[in-house]
């Protein structure tokens, strides 16, 4: 139900004001944008010559060094990319108390998930 | 050589020759409060003795009544009216109920009240032919409105939105006694902006200003915003660009474009956009 | 100020109830959902990477998964939403830096986008399959 209020119409429109940020939320989601392009495209080729491979060709494959940095490089800017993204889609659509929690859980998740991920890399590549 | 033309549209008023869907695949009450249901209306037949006939379903809303909204079916004399579709509905009110509530001013598309839903998209109903529109031509509101009466929107916070950017020159500088000059290129720098009509087709197209419309400023407003801070005689840029900083305000536009699918004047207020976007990018490099 | 003089809350008439599709807004929406969708793909690389990191008997254990039918079919969906996303991504770049806003550009790159990931599909999907048949 909506509360009733006596409000003006420009009042309404006008609302808290301008947060008079937001540039960098939008730029940064470009600029990681951009900087997945590559790490993207090694992976995909990656994944294209390599799905087949058993465990030690997978795993002289991201020991070398190029890979190790790029699947890091990846696993950063895939992070980064998607918790700015998924801010986005949950910010449109919503719009209960539930929209706090649901930012910082999602936030976590990335954070957490790129954490894990280049732990298991380097773990890989530098022969734990 | 292929006729690409089934395919790429090339300006705002060409209507799709084999649109791949009539609707987006969602049930009709999607997200619907149960006081926005549009129910069956009725049909009401052509006058005796009309040859040509073509059914028009339009949305009705009676707001001193206790009814929710409904679709009504009118079959309308193509002999007896006028080529466009507010032709029709001007058919529809002279001849067969009075009582049809749609805005209409110049019938020339230059005052922007006549705009609605037309078959899916917002245009003026005064500049679409009927020849153009599908059997049965499905008339609404400009979408995602608060409706007073049958095809009337109430823009009152659309109209608060164009207020809150301030369309009009600032300056400092006290004014001169003659005109304030401006170079022809920077003259040129308005053209494509300044002739919007206010229609709000964009705003109301706009698939994020449906989710959001309380907080981002739509289309419209965010052309006519762009309209103040190209003007070479303006010096509030700073200030204009302060206001409109803000992640839902200008930021919530995802460059879905549907503005400029849709604006009936042919303009682009998603570059429009995109040239705000831009300027803050300047102002902070 | 606004007079209250009806009975009742007005109605909000339709948005996408009846808004026709158009390429402009059905391409931003499957942006949307490819984002989303890469994004749990996303976990599955991590879970991969920490199954890889565990040991042989893990890796291979997810290998069969990804290898089976629905795994494979899963995986497909990946490959196009990945083509998807990529080159619209690229498409707003383009538009980010106030390009190709003209309703032509906007739905020939459009349908450039559609073709392309398409073909992007197909051909890392037959090159993989050319490569995995030699080894
Ligand atoms: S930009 Fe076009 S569609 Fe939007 S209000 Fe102005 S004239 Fe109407
Ligand atoms: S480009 Fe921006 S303003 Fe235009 S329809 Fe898309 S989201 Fe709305
Ligand atoms: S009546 Fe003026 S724009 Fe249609």
């Amino acid at each position: 139900m909506r509360r009733f209020r006596i409000q003006t119409p420009l009042g309404r429109a006008v609302g808290l004001g301008s947060a008079k940020s937001g540039f960098g939320h939008w730029w940064t989601e470009r600029i990681t944008a951009a900087a997945l392009v590559l790490p993207a495209i090694w992976f995909a080729a990656s994944l294209i010559a390599h799905s087949g491979s058993d465990y030690d060709t997978f795993r002289r494959w991201l020991r070398e060094p190029i890979n190790t940095a790029l699947m890091v490089l990846l696993l950063v800017t895939l992070f980064w990319h998607a918790a700015l993204g998924l801010q986005v889609v949950i910010e449109d659509y919503v719009h209960s108390v539930a929209k706090i929690w649901a930012l910082i859980v999602m936030r976590f998740a990335c954070f957490a998930l790129a954490a894990v991920g280049i732990i298991a890399a380097l773990r890989i590549a530098l022969g734990a | 050589m292929p006729r690409t033309d089934a395919f790429i549209v090339r300006s705002s008023d060409q209507v799709p020759k084999h649109p791949l869907l009539k609707r987006f695949p969602v049930p009709r009450n999607f997200g619907v409060t149960p006081g926005s249901r549009i129910e069956r209306g009725r049909t009401w037949a052509a006058p005796a003795g009309a040859v040509r006939t073509k059914a028009f379903e339009i949305y009705r809303y009676d707001p001193d009544g206790d009814d929710n909204p409904r679709l009504d079916t009118f079959e309308v004399d193509l002999d007896a009216c006028g080529p466009m579709v507010l032709d029709a509905l001007i058919w529809i009110k002279n001849n067969v109920d009075p009582t049809l509530t749609f805005r209409r001013s110049c019938r020339e598309g230059i005052c922007g009240s006549c705009a609605m839903n037309i078959d899916g998209a917002n245009w003026l109903a005064c500049t679409r032919y009927i020849e153009e529109t599908g059997t049965p031509a499905q008339i609404y509101p400009l979408a995602n409105m608060r409706i007073i009466k049958d095809l009337v929107p109430d823009l009152t916070h659309v109209l608060a939105q164009y207020e809150m950017i301030e369309p009009w020159l600032q300056a400092t500088t006290p004014a001169p006694d003659r005109e304030r000059l401006q170079a022809p290129e920077d003259r040129a720098k308005l053209d494509g902006y300044y002739e919007c009509i206010l229609c709000f087709c964009c705003t109301s197209g706009c698939p994020s200003h449906w989710w959001n419309g309380d907080r981002f400023l739509g289309p419209a407003a965010l052309l006519q915003a762009w309209r103040w801070l190209t003007d070479s005689r303006d010096e509030a840029a700073g200030e204009r660009l302060d206001l409109l900083e803000d992640p839902f305000r200008l930021y919530r536009c995802h460059t879905i474009l549907n503005c400029t699918r849709t604006c009936p004047k042919g303009l682009n207020p998603g570059k429009a956009i995109a040239q705000i976007k831009k300027m803050i990018v300047d102002r902070q490099s | 100020m606004e007079r209250m003089t009806t009975k009742r809350a007005r109605p909000l008439s339709p948005n996408i109830q009846i808004y026709r599709p158009q390429l402009t807004s059905v391409l931003s929406i499957a942006n949307r959902i490819t984002g989303v969708a890469l994004s749990v793909f996303a976990v599955v690389l991590v879970i991969w990477l920490a199954a890889a990191a565990s040991g042989p008997a893990a890796y291979s254990q997810l290998q069969t998964i990804i290898g089976s039918w629905p795994g494979q079919i899963l995986f497909l969906i990946a490959t196009f939403a990945f083509f998807l996303h990529l080159c619209g991504g690229i498409r707003h770049l383009v538009w980010d830096s106030v390009r190709a806003f003209e309703l032509k550009q906007i739905y020939a790159s459009g349908w450039a986008v559609v073709l392309l990931s398409a073909a992007l599909t197909v051909i890392s999907w037959l090159l993989n399959l050319l490569i995995a048949g030699h080894s």
